[in-house]
Protein backbone atom coordinates (compact mmCIF):
# COMPACT_ATOMS: atom_id res chain seq x y z
CA UNK A 1 0.00 0.00 0.00
CA UNK A 2 1.47 3.43 -1.11
CA UNK A 3 0.07 4.91 2.41
CA UNK A 4 2.62 2.94 4.28
CA UNK A 5 5.26 4.61 2.36
CA UNK A 6 4.00 7.79 2.36
CA UNK A 7 3.51 7.34 6.52
CA UNK A 8 7.35 5.68 6.21
CA UNK A 9 8.62 9.14 5.20
CA UNK A 10 6.83 10.64 8.32
CA UNK A 11 8.41 7.92 10.22
CA UNK A 12 5.12 6.80 11.25
CA UNK A 13 4.12 2.87 11.12
CA UNK A 14 0.65 1.55 9.20
CA UNK A 15 -0.34 -1.55 11.36
CA UNK A 16 -3.29 -3.78 9.32
CA UNK A 17 -5.87 -4.61 12.27
CA UNK A 18 -7.95 -6.62 9.25
CA UNK A 19 -8.51 -6.42 5.56
CA UNK A 20 -10.08 -2.92 5.19
CA UNK A 21 -8.62 -1.86 8.92
CA UNK A 22 -5.55 0.18 8.75
CA UNK A 23 -4.05 1.82 12.24
CA UNK A 24 -1.23 4.58 13.06
CA UNK A 25 -0.42 5.67 16.41
CA UNK A 26 0.73 9.17 16.41
CA UNK A 27 2.14 11.68 19.42
CA UNK A 28 -0.36 14.17 20.80
CA UNK A 29 1.78 17.57 19.75
CA UNK A 30 1.91 16.22 15.57
CA UNK A 31 -1.92 15.13 15.54
CA UNK A 32 -3.32 17.86 13.63
CA UNK A 33 -0.91 18.57 11.16
CA UNK A 34 -1.21 14.84 10.03
CA UNK A 35 -4.89 14.63 10.39
CA UNK A 36 -5.00 17.63 7.77
CA UNK A 37 -1.86 15.79 5.01
CA UNK A 38 -4.69 12.92 5.61
CA UNK A 39 -7.39 15.00 4.11
CA UNK A 40 -4.93 17.58 1.47
CA UNK A 41 -2.43 14.75 0.52
CA UNK A 42 -3.77 11.38 1.09
CA UNK A 43 -7.54 11.98 -0.29
CA UNK A 44 -9.44 11.10 3.39
CA UNK A 45 -12.18 13.13 2.69
CA UNK A 46 -14.66 11.86 5.35
CA UNK A 47 -14.43 11.13 9.03
CA UNK A 48 -16.65 8.26 9.84
CA UNK A 49 -16.04 9.03 13.58
CA UNK A 50 -13.97 10.53 16.61
CA UNK A 51 -14.11 7.73 19.65
CA UNK A 52 -12.61 8.33 23.23
CA UNK A 53 -11.37 5.15 25.41
CA UNK A 54 -10.94 5.79 29.38
CA UNK A 55 -7.42 4.64 30.76
CA UNK A 56 -8.24 5.31 34.08
CA UNK A 57 -5.27 3.37 35.63
CA UNK A 58 -2.74 4.61 33.17
CA UNK A 59 -4.06 8.12 33.14
CA UNK A 60 -5.31 8.85 29.76
CA UNK A 61 -7.36 8.78 27.22
CA UNK A 62 -7.28 7.22 23.69
CA UNK A 63 -8.71 9.08 21.08
CA UNK A 64 -9.34 7.66 17.44
CA UNK A 65 -10.15 9.10 14.31
CA UNK A 66 -11.62 7.05 11.75
CA UNK A 67 -10.92 8.21 8.59
CA UNK A 68 -11.92 6.63 4.71
CA UNK A 69 -11.54 8.00 1.17
CA UNK A 70 -13.59 8.65 -1.64
CA UNK A 71 -13.68 4.73 -2.26
CA UNK A 72 -15.02 3.67 1.03
CA UNK A 73 -12.53 0.26 0.74
CA UNK A 74 -10.24 0.79 4.08
CA UNK A 75 -10.55 2.71 7.38
CA UNK A 76 -7.89 4.38 8.82
CA UNK A 77 -7.58 5.19 12.72
CA UNK A 78 -5.88 7.56 14.18
CA UNK A 79 -4.95 6.98 17.71
CA UNK A 80 -3.32 9.07 20.02
CA UNK A 81 -3.17 9.61 23.64
CA UNK A 82 -3.84 12.67 26.04
CA UNK A 83 -3.85 13.63 29.56
CA UNK A 84 -7.16 12.47 31.50
CA UNK A 85 -6.83 15.57 33.58
CA UNK A 86 -7.87 18.48 31.70
CA UNK A 87 -8.03 17.05 28.79
CA UNK A 88 -8.41 19.00 25.83
CA UNK A 89 -8.07 18.46 21.69
CA UNK A 90 -7.76 20.94 18.77
CA UNK A 91 -11.23 21.12 17.19
CA UNK A 92 -11.80 19.93 13.57
CA UNK A 93 -15.32 21.26 12.79
CA UNK A 94 -13.72 23.89 10.71
CA UNK A 95 -12.23 20.75 8.19
CA UNK A 96 -14.71 17.93 8.73
CA UNK A 97 -18.11 19.68 9.88
CA UNK A 98 -19.68 16.47 11.15
CA UNK A 99 -16.88 16.92 14.18
CA UNK A 100 -19.13 19.26 15.77
CA UNK A 101 -21.31 16.92 17.16
CA UNK A 102 -18.82 14.11 18.02
CA UNK A 103 -17.03 16.32 19.61
CA UNK A 104 -20.14 18.15 21.42
CA UNK A 105 -20.82 14.56 22.43
CA UNK A 106 -17.06 13.98 23.62
CA UNK A 107 -17.70 16.65 25.65
CA UNK A 108 -20.53 16.01 27.24
CA UNK A 109 -19.50 12.23 28.13
CA UNK A 110 -15.85 12.72 28.71
CA UNK A 111 -15.15 15.97 29.63
CA UNK A 112 -12.45 16.76 27.09
CA UNK A 113 -12.47 20.34 26.28
CA UNK A 114 -12.69 21.66 22.67
CA UNK A 115 -10.87 25.52 22.77
CA UNK A 116 -12.44 27.55 20.04
CA UNK A 117 -15.48 25.01 19.43
CA UNK A 118 -18.60 26.69 18.77
CA UNK A 119 -21.38 24.42 20.23
CA UNK A 120 -19.86 22.95 23.20
CA UNK A 121 -23.62 22.92 25.31
CA UNK A 122 -26.00 19.98 26.26
CA UNK A 123 -26.45 16.89 23.84
CA UNK A 124 -27.79 14.23 25.35
CA UNK A 125 -28.47 15.16 28.92
CA UNK A 126 -29.66 18.09 30.12
CA UNK A 127 -28.75 20.38 32.69
CA UNK A 128 -26.04 18.00 34.24
CA UNK A 129 -23.75 19.19 36.79
CA UNK A 130 -22.30 15.98 37.84
CA UNK A 131 -18.89 14.44 36.72
CA UNK A 132 -19.28 13.78 33.10
CA UNK A 133 -21.32 10.00 33.37
CA UNK A 134 -18.55 8.19 30.92
CA UNK A 135 -15.74 8.60 32.50
CA UNK A 136 -14.71 5.36 34.81
CA UNK A 137 -14.32 7.21 37.95
CA UNK A 138 -17.60 8.60 38.38
CA UNK A 139 -20.12 5.88 40.26
CA UNK A 140 -22.74 5.02 38.27
CA UNK A 141 -24.19 2.95 40.60
CA UNK A 142 -23.92 5.18 43.33
CA UNK A 143 -25.59 7.74 41.68
CA UNK A 144 -28.60 5.51 40.61
CA UNK A 145 -29.09 4.50 43.83
CA UNK A 146 -29.32 8.57 45.18
CA UNK A 147 -31.72 9.50 42.76
CA UNK A 148 -33.73 6.72 42.34
CA UNK A 149 -34.28 4.30 44.87
CA UNK A 150 -35.60 0.55 44.53
CA UNK A 151 -39.43 -0.20 44.24
CA UNK A 152 -40.09 -1.93 47.84
CA UNK A 153 -40.50 -5.96 47.17
CA UNK A 154 -43.56 -7.80 46.93
CA UNK A 155 -43.43 -10.33 49.03
CA UNK A 156 -46.64 -12.67 47.97
CA UNK A 157 -44.11 -13.62 45.17
CA UNK A 158 -45.15 -17.85 44.12
CA UNK A 159 -42.58 -20.32 43.65
CA UNK A 160 -42.32 -21.01 39.86
CA UNK A 161 -40.94 -24.59 39.89
CA UNK A 162 -44.06 -25.58 42.82
CA UNK A 163 -46.59 -23.50 40.90
CA UNK A 164 -45.62 -25.57 37.59
CA UNK A 165 -45.76 -28.88 39.43
CA UNK A 166 -49.49 -27.90 40.67
CA UNK A 167 -50.50 -27.38 37.38
CA UNK A 168 -49.07 -30.21 36.19
CA UNK A 169 -50.78 -32.85 38.54
CA UNK A 170 -53.87 -30.35 38.05
CA UNK A 171 -53.90 -31.20 34.25
CA UNK A 172 -53.07 -34.96 34.75
CA UNK A 173 -55.96 -35.50 36.84
CA UNK A 174 -58.21 -33.55 34.97
CA UNK A 175 -57.32 -36.05 31.76
CA UNK A 176 -57.51 -39.55 34.14
CA UNK A 177 -60.73 -38.52 35.04
CA UNK A 178 -62.22 -37.20 31.48
CA UNK A 179 -60.66 -40.82 30.43
CA UNK A 180 -62.59 -42.61 33.61
CA UNK A 181 -65.77 -40.94 32.20
CA UNK A 182 -65.64 -41.51 28.87
CA UNK A 183 -65.24 -45.29 29.67
CA UNK A 184 -68.36 -45.05 32.19
CA UNK A 185 -70.04 -43.84 29.27
CA UNK A 186 -69.25 -45.91 26.79
CA UNK A 187 -69.97 -49.04 29.42
CA UNK A 188 -73.47 -47.80 30.06
CA UNK A 189 -74.50 -47.13 26.41
CA UNK A 190 -73.18 -51.09 25.72
CA UNK A 191 -75.96 -51.98 28.73
CA UNK A 192 -78.63 -49.94 27.53
CA UNK A 193 -78.61 -51.00 23.58
CA UNK A 194 -77.08 -54.55 24.10
CA UNK A 195 -79.17 -55.41 20.85
CA UNK A 196 -76.29 -53.60 19.03
CA UNK A 197 -74.16 -56.51 17.86
CA UNK A 198 -77.26 -58.43 16.93
CA UNK A 199 -78.87 -55.60 14.96
CA UNK A 200 -75.75 -55.91 12.66
CA UNK A 201 -75.42 -59.42 12.24
CA UNK A 202 -78.83 -59.02 11.36
CA UNK B 1 -69.38 21.47 43.78
CA UNK B 2 -66.47 18.76 44.29
CA UNK B 3 -65.71 17.92 41.00
CA UNK B 4 -67.28 18.87 37.26
CA UNK B 5 -69.58 17.59 34.56
CA UNK B 6 -66.32 15.76 33.50
CA UNK B 7 -65.82 14.45 36.84
CA UNK B 8 -66.18 11.29 38.83
CA UNK B 9 -70.12 12.97 39.45
CA UNK B 10 -72.60 15.04 38.06
CA UNK B 11 -72.55 18.68 38.14
CA UNK B 12 -74.18 20.03 41.77
CA UNK B 13 -76.54 22.09 40.24
CA UNK B 14 -77.82 19.75 37.57
CA UNK B 15 -77.98 16.96 40.46
CA UNK B 16 -80.01 19.61 42.65
CA UNK B 17 -82.79 19.99 39.40
CA UNK B 18 -83.29 16.33 39.01
CA UNK B 19 -84.09 16.65 42.65
CA UNK B 20 -86.36 18.80 42.30
CA UNK B 21 -88.63 17.59 39.76
CA UNK B 22 -88.75 13.87 41.71
CA UNK B 23 -86.14 12.46 39.73
CA UNK B 24 -83.61 11.53 42.55
CA UNK B 25 -82.06 8.65 40.78
CA UNK B 26 -81.75 10.40 37.42
CA UNK B 27 -78.61 11.63 38.06
CA UNK B 28 -77.20 8.08 38.65
CA UNK B 29 -78.04 6.78 35.47
CA UNK B 30 -76.99 9.55 33.80
CA UNK B 31 -73.36 9.35 35.40
CA UNK B 32 -73.43 5.73 34.46
CA UNK B 33 -74.49 6.34 30.97
CA UNK B 34 -72.14 9.16 30.51
CA UNK B 35 -68.79 6.76 31.84
CA UNK B 36 -69.89 4.03 29.65
CA UNK B 37 -69.77 6.83 26.34
CA UNK B 38 -66.17 7.94 27.83
CA UNK B 39 -64.55 4.14 28.44
CA UNK B 40 -65.73 3.55 24.33
CA UNK B 41 -64.56 6.77 22.99
CA UNK B 42 -60.56 6.97 24.32
CA UNK B 43 -58.37 8.93 22.21
CA UNK B 44 -55.23 8.45 22.68
CA UNK B 45 -51.75 10.43 22.41
CA UNK B 46 -48.91 7.63 22.09
CA UNK B 47 -45.97 9.54 23.30
CA UNK B 48 -43.07 6.37 22.16
CA UNK B 49 -40.45 7.01 24.50
CA UNK B 50 -38.71 3.83 24.50
CA UNK B 51 -38.82 0.13 22.46
CA UNK B 52 -42.27 -0.44 23.36
CA UNK B 53 -43.55 1.63 20.60
CA UNK B 54 -42.96 -0.21 18.31
CA UNK B 55 -46.05 -2.41 19.42
CA UNK B 56 -48.31 0.88 18.80
CA UNK B 57 -48.35 0.80 15.53
CA UNK B 58 -49.90 -2.78 14.83
CA UNK B 59 -52.33 -2.20 17.92
CA UNK B 60 -53.62 0.98 15.95
CA UNK B 61 -53.81 -1.08 12.41
CA UNK B 62 -55.54 -3.41 10.76
CA UNK B 63 -54.10 -6.38 12.27
CA UNK B 64 -55.18 -5.35 16.14
CA UNK B 65 -57.29 -3.04 15.52
CA UNK B 66 -58.04 -0.88 18.47
CA UNK B 67 -60.39 1.52 17.37
CA UNK B 68 -63.15 -1.35 17.40
CA UNK B 69 -63.11 -0.80 20.95
CA UNK B 70 -63.31 2.72 20.49
CA UNK B 71 -59.78 3.13 21.05
CA UNK B 72 -58.09 6.25 18.37
CA UNK B 73 -55.00 7.62 18.11
CA UNK B 74 -54.98 11.52 17.98
CA UNK B 75 -52.26 13.77 16.98
CA UNK B 76 -52.14 15.95 20.19
CA UNK B 77 -52.43 16.19 23.81
CA UNK B 78 -55.01 18.68 24.15
CA UNK B 79 -57.71 16.25 22.06
CA UNK B 80 -56.70 13.32 24.42
CA UNK B 81 -57.79 10.90 26.87
CA UNK B 82 -55.30 9.01 27.24
CA UNK B 83 -51.11 9.02 27.29
CA UNK B 84 -49.38 5.95 26.28
CA UNK B 85 -45.73 6.29 27.53
CA UNK B 86 -44.06 2.86 26.45
CA UNK B 87 -41.11 2.47 28.07
CA UNK B 88 -37.94 3.71 29.75
CA UNK B 89 -38.21 7.31 30.53
CA UNK B 90 -35.09 9.20 30.61
CA UNK B 91 -35.24 12.80 32.78
CA UNK B 92 -35.00 14.74 29.78
CA UNK B 93 -38.07 12.83 28.68
CA UNK B 94 -39.69 12.99 32.15
CA UNK B 95 -39.90 16.73 31.34
CA UNK B 96 -41.25 16.56 28.43
CA UNK B 97 -43.69 14.04 29.23
CA UNK B 98 -45.23 16.06 32.43
CA UNK B 99 -45.61 18.49 30.38
CA UNK B 100 -47.76 16.99 27.58
CA UNK B 101 -49.50 15.17 30.25
CA UNK B 102 -50.47 18.38 32.55
CA UNK B 103 -51.91 19.95 29.07
CA UNK B 104 -54.16 17.00 28.27
CA UNK B 105 -57.84 17.72 29.56
CA UNK B 106 -59.50 15.73 32.74
CA UNK B 107 -60.66 13.36 32.41
CA UNK B 108 -57.09 12.19 31.21
CA UNK B 109 -55.46 8.80 32.16
CA UNK B 110 -51.75 7.06 31.78
CA UNK B 111 -50.96 3.92 30.67
CA UNK B 112 -47.39 2.68 30.42
CA UNK B 113 -45.97 -0.60 28.22
CA UNK B 114 -43.22 -2.73 29.74
CA UNK B 115 -41.22 -3.09 32.98
CA UNK B 116 -39.22 -0.16 32.43
CA UNK B 117 -41.90 2.58 33.79
CA UNK B 118 -42.36 0.20 36.78
CA UNK B 119 -39.01 -0.75 38.19
CA UNK B 120 -36.20 0.36 35.71
CA UNK B 121 -36.56 -3.01 34.29
CA UNK B 122 -33.40 -3.25 32.20
CA UNK B 123 -32.34 0.14 32.45
CA UNK B 124 -32.22 0.31 36.31
CA UNK B 125 -28.66 0.98 36.59
CA UNK B 126 -28.77 3.87 34.41
CA UNK B 127 -27.44 7.27 35.06
CA UNK B 128 -30.11 8.74 33.21
CA UNK B 129 -33.32 7.23 33.55
CA UNK B 130 -36.04 6.86 36.02
CA UNK B 131 -36.97 3.93 37.98
CA UNK B 132 -40.49 4.34 39.20
CA UNK B 133 -42.83 6.55 37.27
CA UNK B 134 -45.65 6.19 39.69
CA UNK B 135 -43.54 8.58 41.64
CA UNK B 136 -43.82 11.49 39.30
CA UNK B 137 -46.83 10.84 37.42
CA UNK B 138 -50.10 8.65 38.64
CA UNK B 139 -50.41 6.08 36.61
CA UNK B 140 -54.26 4.22 35.09
CA UNK B 141 -53.08 0.84 34.07
CA UNK B 142 -49.49 -0.56 33.24
CA UNK B 143 -49.24 -3.09 31.14
CA UNK B 144 -45.76 -5.37 31.82
CA UNK B 145 -43.48 -7.25 29.41
CA UNK B 146 -40.53 -6.33 27.47
CA UNK B 147 -42.16 -5.28 25.60
CA UNK B 148 -45.77 -6.00 25.56
CA UNK B 149 -47.49 -7.56 22.79
CA UNK B 150 -50.65 -5.99 21.25
CA UNK B 151 -52.71 -8.33 22.66
CA UNK B 152 -51.41 -7.34 25.91
CA UNK B 153 -51.89 -3.81 25.57
CA UNK B 154 -55.68 -4.51 23.98
CA UNK B 155 -56.10 -6.35 27.56
CA UNK B 156 -54.94 -2.71 29.59
CA UNK B 157 -57.12 -0.90 27.10
CA UNK B 158 -60.17 -3.45 28.47
CA UNK B 159 -59.20 -2.74 32.05
CA UNK B 160 -58.84 0.80 31.78
CA UNK B 161 -62.57 1.15 30.08
CA UNK B 162 -63.53 -1.48 33.18
CA UNK B 163 -62.13 1.00 35.62
CA UNK B 164 -63.86 4.00 34.00
CA UNK B 165 -67.31 2.03 33.89
CA UNK B 166 -67.02 1.07 37.20
CA UNK B 167 -66.40 4.92 38.33
CA UNK B 168 -62.94 3.97 39.94
CA UNK B 169 -60.87 6.59 41.42
CA UNK B 170 -58.42 7.72 38.90
CA UNK B 171 -54.79 9.01 38.28
CA UNK B 172 -55.56 12.48 37.39
CA UNK B 173 -57.78 12.72 40.57
CA UNK B 174 -55.07 11.19 42.60
CA UNK B 175 -52.39 13.90 40.99
CA UNK B 176 -54.89 17.02 42.15
CA UNK B 177 -54.91 15.72 45.53
CA UNK B 178 -51.06 15.16 45.73
CA UNK B 179 -50.16 17.64 44.02
CA UNK B 180 -47.31 18.51 46.12
CA UNK B 181 -46.14 15.02 46.64
CA UNK B 182 -45.75 14.55 42.67
CA UNK B 183 -44.19 18.21 42.14
CA UNK B 184 -41.70 17.41 44.89
CA UNK B 185 -40.55 14.01 43.39
CA UNK B 186 -40.44 16.14 39.97
CA UNK B 187 -38.51 18.59 41.64
CA UNK B 188 -35.76 15.87 43.02
CA UNK B 189 -34.66 14.21 40.11
CA UNK B 190 -35.29 17.46 37.15
CA UNK B 191 -33.42 19.92 39.56
CA UNK B 192 -34.87 23.34 39.61
CA UNK B 193 -35.30 23.08 35.64
CA UNK B 194 -38.88 22.23 35.25
CA UNK B 195 -41.53 23.60 33.58
CA UNK B 196 -43.87 26.36 34.59
CA UNK B 197 -46.70 23.71 35.59
CA UNK B 198 -50.03 24.18 33.78
CA UNK B 199 -51.74 23.18 37.29
CA UNK B 200 -52.88 26.77 37.53
CA UNK B 201 -56.24 27.89 37.41
CA UNK B 202 -55.70 30.67 35.60
CA UNK B 203 -59.52 32.41 36.41
CA UNK B 204 -58.55 32.63 39.79
CA UNK B 205 -55.02 33.18 39.87
CA UNK B 206 -56.10 35.87 42.54
CA UNK B 207 -57.36 33.49 45.05
CA UNK B 208 -54.33 31.55 44.63
CA UNK B 209 -55.96 29.19 42.74
CA UNK B 210 -55.06 25.62 41.98
CA UNK B 211 -57.45 23.88 39.06
S1 LIG C 1 -39.64 -2.73 29.12
FE1 LIG C 1 -38.26 -3.66 27.62
S2 LIG C 1 -39.16 -3.11 25.63
FE2 LIG C 1 -40.02 -1.71 27.16
S3 LIG C 1 -38.71 0.07 27.17
FE3 LIG C 1 -37.96 -1.28 28.77
S4 LIG C 1 -36.37 -2.50 27.76
FE4 LIG C 1 -37.58 -1.55 26.14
Amino acid sequence: MDLASKLEKLSLELVQKQDYLYSVTIDFERLESLLLSFLNEFGYITLDSINCRDDLEDGFFTITYCLQTEERDHVVMIQTKIQRENASLPTMHTIWPQAEIMEREMHEMFGVDFPGHPTLIDFALEYWDNMPPLRRDFDTLEYVNSMNPFREQRNDALDAKEEMKKKREAKKAAKLKAQQEAEAKAALEAQNNPSDEVKNEE
Amino acid sequence: MESGFYGSSLDGNLKCKFEESGLANTHEIMEKAVRWFRSRSIFVVAYGTGCGAIEMPPTFTSRYDAERMGVVGVATPRQADLIILSGYLAYKTLRRVIRTYEQMQKPRYIMTLGSCPINGGMYWDSYNTIKKLDDYLPIDVSVTGCMPRPEAVIDGFVLLQERIRNGEKAGWEKYDENFEFYKENQKRVLGGHIDPSYETDWYNLKSGGKA
